[in-house]
Protein backbone atom coordinates (compact mmCIF):
# COMPACT_ATOMS: atom_id res chain seq x y z
CA UNK A 1 0.00 0.00 0.00
CA UNK A 2 2.71 2.33 0.70
CA UNK A 3 4.54 1.63 -2.48
CA UNK A 4 1.67 2.76 -4.34
CA UNK A 5 0.86 6.03 -2.61
CA UNK A 6 4.55 6.71 -2.53
CA UNK A 7 4.29 5.49 -6.83
CA UNK A 8 1.06 7.89 -7.09
CA UNK A 9 2.72 10.53 -5.05
CA UNK A 10 6.35 10.45 -7.51
CA UNK A 11 3.96 10.63 -10.82
CA UNK A 12 1.94 13.22 -9.84
CA UNK A 13 4.93 15.22 -8.56
CA UNK A 14 7.34 14.31 -11.80
CA UNK A 15 4.41 15.93 -13.92
CA UNK A 16 4.05 19.03 -12.22
CA UNK A 17 7.48 19.20 -12.37
CA UNK A 18 7.52 18.73 -16.16
CA UNK A 19 4.75 21.67 -16.77
CA UNK A 20 7.11 23.59 -14.52
CA UNK A 21 10.30 22.83 -16.61
CA UNK A 22 8.72 23.31 -20.35
CA UNK A 23 7.72 26.56 -18.33
CA UNK A 24 11.03 27.28 -17.71
CA UNK A 25 11.77 26.72 -21.15
CA UNK A 26 9.15 28.04 -23.32
CA UNK A 27 7.95 31.00 -21.21
CA UNK A 28 4.10 29.72 -21.45
CA UNK A 29 2.42 27.59 -18.63
CA UNK A 30 0.77 24.57 -20.53
CA UNK A 31 -0.30 22.08 -18.10
CA UNK A 32 -1.45 19.03 -20.43
CA UNK A 33 2.36 19.81 -22.24
CA UNK A 34 3.57 16.93 -20.85
CA UNK A 35 1.01 14.47 -21.46
CA UNK A 36 1.06 15.58 -25.26
CA UNK A 37 4.70 14.94 -25.74
CA UNK A 38 4.37 12.06 -23.98
CA UNK A 39 1.66 10.57 -26.10
CA UNK A 40 3.57 12.45 -29.09
CA UNK A 41 6.84 10.38 -28.23
CA UNK A 42 4.91 6.85 -27.61
CA UNK A 43 2.96 7.43 -31.09
CA UNK A 44 6.35 7.58 -32.69
CA UNK A 45 8.50 4.63 -34.21
CA UNK A 46 11.50 3.89 -32.07
CA UNK A 47 14.71 4.02 -34.15
CA UNK A 48 17.47 1.57 -33.59
CA UNK A 49 20.56 2.35 -34.86
CA UNK A 50 22.95 0.72 -37.28
CA UNK A 51 25.78 -2.09 -35.35
CA UNK A 52 24.25 -1.08 -31.79
CA UNK A 53 25.22 -2.75 -28.70
CA UNK A 54 21.65 -3.60 -28.29
CA UNK A 55 21.87 -4.90 -24.65
CA UNK A 56 23.17 -1.41 -23.61
CA UNK A 57 20.98 0.22 -26.01
CA UNK A 58 18.03 -1.23 -24.01
CA UNK A 59 18.84 -1.31 -20.96
CA UNK A 60 19.92 2.33 -20.13
CA UNK A 61 16.73 4.10 -19.68
CA UNK A 62 15.36 1.37 -18.13
CA UNK A 63 18.54 0.92 -15.34
CA UNK A 64 18.44 4.87 -15.41
CA UNK A 65 14.48 3.92 -13.88
CA UNK A 66 14.99 1.40 -11.65
CA UNK A 67 18.40 3.71 -10.24
CA UNK A 68 15.82 6.58 -9.49
CA UNK A 69 12.99 4.49 -7.94
CA UNK A 70 15.38 2.77 -5.72
CA UNK A 71 16.68 6.21 -4.28
CA UNK A 72 13.30 7.37 -4.00
CA UNK A 73 12.56 4.06 -2.04
CA UNK A 74 14.37 5.54 0.95
CA UNK A 75 12.77 9.08 1.30
CA UNK A 76 10.61 9.69 3.96
CA UNK A 77 7.21 11.37 2.85
CA UNK A 78 5.56 11.14 6.47
CA UNK A 79 6.02 9.52 9.70
CA UNK A 80 5.66 5.66 8.50
CA UNK A 81 5.33 6.80 4.36
CA UNK A 82 8.25 5.85 3.28
CA UNK A 83 8.64 2.49 1.10
CA UNK A 84 11.58 1.02 3.27
CA UNK A 85 13.49 2.84 6.21
CA UNK A 86 16.70 1.39 6.31
CA UNK A 87 19.45 1.60 8.82
CA UNK A 88 22.16 2.76 5.92
CA UNK A 89 19.35 4.78 4.31
CA UNK A 90 21.40 7.84 3.33
CA UNK A 91 24.50 5.49 2.11
CA UNK A 92 21.78 3.55 0.48
CA UNK A 93 20.49 6.64 -1.33
CA UNK A 94 24.36 7.47 -2.82
CA UNK A 95 24.39 3.61 -4.14
CA UNK A 96 21.44 3.88 -6.41
CA UNK A 97 22.45 7.34 -7.37
CA UNK A 98 25.93 5.52 -8.55
CA UNK A 99 24.30 3.55 -11.14
CA UNK A 100 22.87 6.87 -13.07
CA UNK A 101 26.37 7.00 -14.50
CA UNK A 102 26.45 3.45 -15.15
CA UNK A 103 23.32 4.00 -17.04
CA UNK A 104 24.10 6.97 -18.63
CA UNK A 105 27.70 4.99 -20.27
CA UNK A 106 25.42 2.29 -21.18
CA UNK A 107 23.17 4.69 -23.05
CA UNK A 108 25.97 6.40 -24.51
CA UNK A 109 27.93 3.73 -25.61
CA UNK A 110 24.97 1.40 -26.69
CA UNK A 111 23.76 3.54 -29.97
CA UNK A 112 27.48 3.76 -31.61
CA UNK A 113 26.86 6.81 -32.64
CA UNK A 114 30.06 9.35 -32.02
CA UNK A 115 27.91 12.24 -30.51
CA UNK A 116 25.81 9.54 -27.90
CA UNK A 117 28.81 8.07 -27.32
CA UNK A 118 30.44 11.36 -26.13
CA UNK A 119 27.85 12.82 -24.20
CA UNK A 120 27.88 9.56 -22.05
CA UNK A 121 31.85 10.19 -21.40
CA UNK A 122 30.91 13.69 -20.84
CA UNK A 123 28.57 12.50 -17.95
CA UNK A 124 31.50 10.67 -16.60
CA UNK A 125 33.97 13.55 -16.32
CA UNK A 126 30.90 15.32 -14.73
CA UNK A 127 30.63 12.92 -12.32
CA UNK A 128 34.28 13.41 -11.56
CA UNK A 129 33.22 16.17 -10.32
CA UNK A 130 29.91 16.42 -8.43
CA UNK A 131 30.47 12.36 -7.18
CA UNK A 132 32.67 14.07 -3.48
CA UNK A 133 30.45 16.42 -3.32
CA UNK A 134 27.13 14.25 -2.93
CA UNK A 135 28.92 12.25 -0.23
CA UNK A 136 30.73 14.65 1.48
CA UNK A 137 27.72 16.70 2.92
CA UNK A 138 25.91 14.01 3.49
CA UNK A 139 28.27 12.60 5.90
CA UNK A 140 28.11 16.01 7.77
CA UNK A 141 24.19 15.56 7.92
CA UNK A 142 24.67 11.84 9.14
CA UNK A 143 27.20 13.23 11.63
CA UNK A 144 24.45 15.40 13.24
CA UNK A 145 21.58 13.03 13.19
CA UNK A 146 23.82 10.49 14.84
CA UNK A 147 22.81 7.81 12.27
CA UNK A 148 22.24 6.59 8.25
CA UNK A 149 18.62 6.23 8.32
CA UNK A 150 16.78 9.10 6.28
CA UNK A 151 13.96 9.08 9.02
CA UNK A 152 16.33 9.81 11.73
CA UNK A 153 17.81 12.26 9.96
CA UNK A 154 14.44 14.06 9.46
CA UNK A 155 13.50 14.13 13.21
CA UNK A 156 16.94 15.04 14.22
CA UNK A 157 15.90 18.43 12.76
CA UNK A 158 12.62 18.80 14.98
CA UNK A 159 14.54 22.35 16.81
CA UNK A 160 17.22 23.63 13.54
CA UNK A 161 16.91 22.52 9.80
CA UNK A 162 19.94 21.42 8.40
CA UNK A 163 19.69 24.89 5.87
CA UNK A 164 20.57 26.68 8.92
CA UNK A 165 22.68 24.19 10.74
CA UNK A 166 25.06 23.46 7.80
CA UNK A 167 24.20 26.11 4.76
CA UNK A 168 27.56 25.46 3.55
CA UNK A 169 26.63 21.30 2.77
CA UNK A 170 23.30 22.94 1.36
CA UNK A 171 24.66 24.82 -1.25
CA UNK A 172 27.71 22.48 -2.23
CA UNK A 173 24.63 19.41 -1.72
CA UNK A 174 22.11 21.08 -4.38
CA UNK A 175 24.94 22.45 -6.56
CA UNK A 176 26.17 18.40 -6.81
CA UNK A 177 22.52 17.12 -7.31
CA UNK A 178 22.48 19.71 -10.39
CA UNK A 179 25.36 18.11 -11.97
CA UNK A 180 23.58 14.83 -11.05
CA UNK A 181 20.52 15.10 -12.67
CA UNK A 182 22.63 16.78 -15.68
CA UNK A 183 20.30 19.99 -15.37
CA UNK A 184 21.38 23.35 -16.76
CA UNK A 185 24.28 24.83 -16.81
CA UNK A 186 25.42 21.20 -16.04
CA UNK A 187 23.53 19.72 -18.85
CA UNK A 188 26.75 19.32 -21.31
CA UNK A 189 26.02 15.40 -21.72
CA UNK A 190 22.62 16.01 -23.48
CA UNK A 191 23.50 19.80 -24.91
CA UNK A 192 21.56 20.07 -27.86
CA UNK A 193 24.11 22.91 -29.39
CA UNK A 194 26.91 21.04 -29.97
CA UNK A 195 25.88 17.30 -29.69
CA UNK A 196 22.72 17.27 -30.72
CA UNK A 197 21.14 16.17 -28.09
CA UNK A 198 24.22 14.08 -26.73
CA UNK A 199 23.17 11.05 -24.97
CA UNK A 200 19.23 11.54 -26.40
CA UNK A 201 20.70 12.22 -29.99
CA UNK A 202 19.91 8.25 -30.95
CA UNK A 203 17.26 7.78 -28.95
CA UNK A 204 13.47 7.80 -30.30
CA UNK A 205 9.95 7.21 -29.88
CA UNK A 206 9.21 4.74 -26.15
CA UNK A 207 12.52 4.34 -25.49
CA UNK A 208 13.27 8.11 -25.65
CA UNK A 209 10.21 8.43 -23.61
CA UNK A 210 11.59 6.23 -20.74
CA UNK A 211 14.82 7.82 -20.74
CA UNK A 212 12.65 11.30 -20.13
CA UNK A 213 10.38 9.59 -17.42
CA UNK A 214 13.97 8.00 -15.50
CA UNK A 215 15.51 11.71 -15.43
CA UNK A 216 12.11 13.64 -14.47
CA UNK A 217 11.76 10.61 -11.40
CA UNK A 218 15.62 11.57 -10.39
CA UNK A 219 14.74 15.16 -10.20
CA UNK A 220 11.93 13.96 -7.81
CA UNK A 221 14.59 11.65 -6.16
CA UNK A 222 17.44 14.45 -5.96
CA UNK A 223 14.60 17.18 -4.34
CA UNK A 224 13.34 14.68 -2.23
CA UNK A 225 16.82 14.15 -0.83
CA UNK A 226 17.63 17.79 -0.22
CA UNK A 227 14.39 18.14 1.80
CA UNK A 228 14.82 14.91 4.01
CA UNK A 229 18.67 15.93 4.52
CA UNK A 230 18.90 20.10 4.65
CA UNK A 231 15.14 21.09 5.30
CA UNK A 232 13.36 19.23 7.66
CA UNK A 233 12.07 16.44 5.34
CA UNK A 234 7.30 16.52 6.61
CA UNK A 235 8.72 19.05 9.68
CA UNK A 236 6.11 22.16 9.77
CA UNK A 237 3.51 23.66 11.57
CA UNK A 238 -0.21 23.62 11.03
CA UNK A 239 -0.20 21.25 7.66
CA UNK A 240 -0.47 17.81 7.77
CA UNK A 241 3.04 16.12 7.64
CA UNK A 242 2.74 14.64 3.65
CA UNK A 243 1.18 18.09 2.72
CA UNK A 244 4.68 19.97 4.27
CA UNK A 245 6.73 16.58 1.86
CA UNK A 246 4.89 17.74 -1.07
CA UNK A 247 5.04 21.75 -0.89
CA UNK A 248 8.44 21.52 0.20
CA UNK A 249 9.64 18.77 -2.76
CA UNK A 250 7.78 20.84 -5.51
CA UNK A 251 9.20 23.66 -3.92
CA UNK A 252 13.04 22.56 -4.35
CA UNK A 253 12.25 20.62 -7.89
CA UNK A 254 11.18 24.03 -9.65
CA UNK A 255 13.86 25.48 -8.83
CA UNK A 256 16.07 22.71 -9.58
CA UNK A 257 14.71 22.75 -12.99
CA UNK A 258 14.26 27.09 -13.69
CA UNK A 259 16.86 29.14 -11.91
CA UNK A 260 20.01 26.97 -13.43
CA UNK A 261 18.52 28.23 -16.76
CA UNK A 262 19.82 31.56 -16.04
CA UNK A 263 22.86 31.23 -16.10
CA UNK A 264 25.77 30.46 -19.07
CA UNK A 265 26.67 26.77 -19.31
CA UNK A 266 29.99 25.29 -17.50
CA UNK A 267 32.26 23.26 -19.35
CA UNK A 268 33.08 20.14 -17.64
CA UNK A 269 36.69 20.90 -16.78
CA UNK A 270 35.77 24.09 -15.19
CA UNK A 271 33.27 22.22 -13.31
CA UNK A 272 35.96 19.40 -12.35
CA UNK A 273 38.19 22.61 -11.24
CA UNK A 274 35.83 24.15 -9.22
CA UNK A 275 34.19 20.86 -7.41
CA UNK A 276 38.10 19.86 -6.90
CA UNK A 277 39.68 22.97 -5.96
CA UNK A 278 37.15 24.70 -4.29
CA UNK A 279 33.98 22.40 -3.62
CA UNK A 280 36.10 19.82 -1.84
CA UNK A 281 38.14 21.63 0.78
CA UNK A 282 34.80 23.74 1.81
CA UNK A 283 33.06 20.09 2.15
CA UNK A 284 35.75 19.14 4.47
CA UNK A 285 35.55 22.27 6.36
CA UNK A 286 31.94 21.68 6.69
CA UNK A 287 32.10 17.94 8.11
CA UNK A 288 34.85 20.19 10.18
CA UNK A 289 32.70 22.46 11.50
CA UNK A 290 29.42 20.80 12.33
CA UNK A 291 31.45 18.20 14.33
CA UNK A 292 32.77 20.88 16.33
CA UNK A 293 28.98 21.86 16.81
CA UNK A 294 27.57 18.86 17.23
CA UNK A 295 30.33 18.04 19.89
CA UNK A 296 30.21 21.87 22.02
CA UNK A 297 26.40 23.02 21.02
CA UNK A 298 23.75 20.88 21.63
CA UNK A 299 21.17 22.06 19.33
CA UNK B 1 17.13 -25.38 2.42
CA UNK B 2 15.84 -22.03 3.14
CA UNK B 3 15.02 -19.58 0.70
CA UNK B 4 17.93 -17.11 2.10
CA UNK B 5 20.57 -19.89 0.80
CA UNK B 6 18.67 -20.56 -2.61
CA UNK B 7 19.09 -16.87 -3.37
CA UNK B 8 22.91 -16.77 -2.32
CA UNK B 9 23.62 -19.43 -4.66
CA UNK B 10 21.74 -18.01 -6.96
CA UNK B 11 23.91 -14.60 -6.89
CA UNK B 12 26.83 -16.58 -6.03
CA UNK B 13 26.34 -18.04 -10.15
CA UNK B 14 25.45 -14.96 -11.06
CA UNK B 15 28.83 -13.64 -9.76
CA UNK B 16 31.19 -16.27 -11.54
CA UNK B 17 28.78 -16.30 -14.77
CA UNK B 18 29.73 -12.56 -14.88
CA UNK B 19 33.25 -13.20 -13.81
CA UNK B 20 33.45 -15.59 -16.99
CA UNK B 21 31.50 -13.16 -18.81
CA UNK B 22 34.83 -10.58 -18.86
CA UNK B 23 36.78 -12.87 -20.91
CA UNK B 24 33.99 -14.11 -23.22
CA UNK B 25 33.48 -10.41 -24.24
CA UNK B 26 35.15 -8.66 -26.98
CA UNK B 27 34.30 -5.11 -26.20
CA UNK B 28 35.73 -3.00 -23.38
CA UNK B 29 32.64 -1.68 -22.32
CA UNK B 30 31.18 -4.91 -21.90
CA UNK B 31 33.90 -6.46 -20.23
CA UNK B 32 34.05 -3.36 -17.50
CA UNK B 33 30.43 -3.42 -16.81
CA UNK B 34 30.01 -7.45 -16.35
CA UNK B 35 32.53 -6.95 -13.80
CA UNK B 36 31.02 -4.63 -12.12
CA UNK B 37 27.51 -6.94 -12.40
CA UNK B 38 29.93 -9.68 -10.89
CA UNK B 39 30.79 -7.39 -8.27
CA UNK B 40 26.89 -6.45 -7.40
CA UNK B 41 26.07 -9.55 -7.12
CA UNK B 42 28.73 -10.12 -4.50
CA UNK B 43 27.12 -7.21 -3.04
CA UNK B 44 23.59 -8.98 -2.79
CA UNK B 45 25.48 -11.56 -1.32
CA UNK B 46 26.15 -9.74 1.69
CA UNK B 47 22.83 -8.29 1.93
CA UNK B 48 21.59 -11.46 1.76
CA UNK B 49 23.67 -12.69 4.89
CA UNK B 50 22.55 -9.49 6.47
CA UNK B 51 25.92 -7.27 6.37
CA UNK B 52 23.61 -4.47 5.04
CA UNK B 53 26.28 -1.83 5.48
CA UNK B 54 29.13 -4.02 3.80
CA UNK B 55 26.50 -4.79 0.90
CA UNK B 56 25.40 -1.52 0.42
CA UNK B 57 28.78 -0.01 0.46
CA UNK B 58 30.68 -2.38 -2.10
CA UNK B 59 27.78 -2.05 -4.71
CA UNK B 60 27.67 1.77 -4.58
CA UNK B 61 31.84 1.83 -4.96
CA UNK B 62 31.87 -0.67 -7.21
CA UNK B 63 29.42 0.94 -9.89
CA UNK B 64 32.01 4.04 -10.13
CA UNK B 65 35.32 2.32 -9.87
CA UNK B 66 34.12 -0.11 -12.65
CA UNK B 67 32.78 2.88 -14.45
CA UNK B 68 35.80 4.65 -14.49
CA UNK B 69 38.31 1.71 -15.25
CA UNK B 70 35.77 1.43 -18.57
CA UNK B 71 36.99 4.52 -19.94
CA UNK B 72 40.30 3.86 -19.33
CA UNK B 73 39.88 0.60 -21.35
CA UNK B 74 38.69 2.37 -23.90
CA UNK B 75 41.11 4.85 -24.30
CA UNK B 76 44.10 2.39 -24.15
CA UNK B 77 43.10 -0.77 -25.88
CA UNK B 78 43.70 -1.26 -29.53
CA UNK B 79 40.19 -2.58 -30.47
CA UNK B 80 37.97 -1.00 -27.38
CA UNK B 81 34.50 -1.64 -29.32
CA UNK B 82 35.54 -5.08 -30.10
CA UNK B 83 34.15 -4.48 -33.78
CA UNK B 84 37.74 -5.80 -35.61
CA UNK B 85 37.36 -9.03 -33.72
CA UNK B 86 41.39 -8.55 -32.18
CA UNK B 87 42.72 -11.01 -29.35
CA UNK B 88 43.60 -8.65 -26.54
CA UNK B 89 44.65 -12.12 -24.68
CA UNK B 90 48.50 -12.81 -24.09
CA UNK B 91 50.86 -14.58 -21.45
CA UNK B 92 48.24 -17.47 -22.02
CA UNK B 93 50.47 -20.46 -20.35
CA UNK B 94 51.74 -18.03 -17.51
CA UNK B 95 47.72 -16.56 -16.48
CA UNK B 96 46.21 -20.55 -16.82
CA UNK B 97 49.17 -21.05 -14.55
CA UNK B 98 48.85 -18.26 -11.96
CA UNK B 99 44.57 -18.79 -12.39
CA UNK B 100 44.56 -22.41 -11.53
CA UNK B 101 46.94 -21.96 -8.57
CA UNK B 102 45.02 -19.14 -6.96
CA UNK B 103 41.91 -21.73 -7.35
CA UNK B 104 43.78 -24.33 -5.73
CA UNK B 105 44.85 -22.10 -3.15
CA UNK B 106 41.42 -20.69 -2.57
CA UNK B 107 39.61 -23.89 -2.00
CA UNK B 108 42.32 -24.86 0.21
CA UNK B 109 41.92 -22.03 2.55
CA UNK B 110 37.69 -22.32 2.59
CA UNK B 111 38.82 -26.54 3.34
CA UNK B 112 41.63 -26.47 5.64
CA UNK B 113 41.08 -23.20 7.78
CA UNK B 114 38.80 -23.13 11.09
CA UNK B 115 35.93 -21.02 10.92
CA UNK B 116 34.76 -21.16 14.24
CA UNK B 117 30.49 -21.90 15.22
CA UNK B 118 28.31 -20.30 12.74
CA UNK B 119 27.37 -16.59 14.59
CA UNK B 120 23.57 -16.85 14.81
CA UNK B 121 23.04 -13.98 17.05
CA UNK B 122 23.52 -11.14 14.25
CA UNK B 123 23.56 -7.85 15.73
CA UNK B 124 20.89 -5.56 13.81
CA UNK B 125 21.97 -3.04 10.93
CA UNK B 126 22.29 0.25 13.05
CA UNK B 127 24.69 -2.41 15.72
CA UNK B 128 26.90 -3.44 13.03
CA UNK B 129 27.11 -0.01 11.11
CA UNK B 130 27.72 1.42 14.84
CA UNK B 131 30.48 -1.50 15.49
CA UNK B 132 32.24 -1.14 12.07
CA UNK B 133 32.47 2.71 12.92
CA UNK B 134 34.51 1.65 16.39
CA UNK B 135 36.67 -0.89 14.09
CA UNK B 136 37.90 1.57 11.73
CA UNK B 137 38.21 4.07 14.07
CA UNK B 138 40.21 2.16 16.61
CA UNK B 139 42.35 -0.95 16.12
CA UNK B 140 42.12 -1.02 12.19
CA UNK B 141 42.70 2.67 12.26
CA UNK B 142 46.48 2.40 11.45
CA UNK B 143 45.98 0.03 8.51
CA UNK B 144 43.31 2.39 6.88
CA UNK B 145 45.55 5.44 6.87
CA UNK B 146 48.48 3.85 5.95
CA UNK B 147 46.54 2.54 2.99
CA UNK B 148 44.99 6.12 2.52
CA UNK B 149 48.25 7.65 2.41
CA UNK B 150 49.63 5.01 -0.11
CA UNK B 151 46.73 6.14 -2.33
CA UNK B 152 46.95 9.54 -2.37
CA UNK B 153 50.98 9.16 -3.43
CA UNK B 154 50.05 7.51 -5.88
CA UNK B 155 47.62 9.43 -7.21
CA UNK B 156 49.81 12.38 -6.93
CA UNK B 157 52.05 10.36 -8.62
CA UNK B 158 49.60 9.53 -11.64
CA UNK B 159 48.80 12.97 -12.48
CA UNK B 160 52.32 13.83 -12.12
CA UNK B 161 53.25 10.90 -15.10
CA UNK B 162 50.12 12.47 -16.43
CA UNK B 163 50.98 15.60 -17.39
CA UNK B 164 53.06 16.71 -20.29
CA UNK B 165 56.01 18.79 -19.18
CA UNK B 166 55.62 21.84 -21.33
CA UNK B 167 51.69 22.00 -20.48
CA UNK B 168 52.60 24.10 -17.18
CA UNK B 169 54.61 27.10 -18.89
CA UNK B 170 52.37 27.31 -21.69
CA UNK B 171 49.57 28.40 -19.00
Amino acid sequence: MTVLIVLVALAVGAYLVAVLESWAVHGRLEPARPAISALALLGRESLLARTPDRLFFEAGPVVLLVAGLLAVAVIPLAPGLIVTDLATGALFLNAALAYVLVALIMAGWGPNGAYAMIGGWRFLGQFVAYAMLIVMPITAVAMRAESLSTVDIVTSQSTLWNIAYQPLGFVLFVAAAMGLCWLPPLDLPTARGDLAGGIEAEYTGARLAVLRLARMVLIMALAGATVTFYLGGWLGPWLPAWAWSAIKILFVAGLMVSVGRLVPRVREAQYLEISWKLGIPLALANIFLVGVITLVVPI
Amino acid sequence: MTPQMIFLMFFGGAAVWFGIVVFRTLSMVRSALALLFSQTAVGVMFLLMQAEFLGVLQIMMMATEMSVMAIFMVMFMMDPGGMGAMDMTHQKRLSLWAGGIGFVAALAVIWLADWGPANLQIPDATEQTAELGRELLGRSMFIFESAALMILTAMVAATMVAIHPSEGRKR
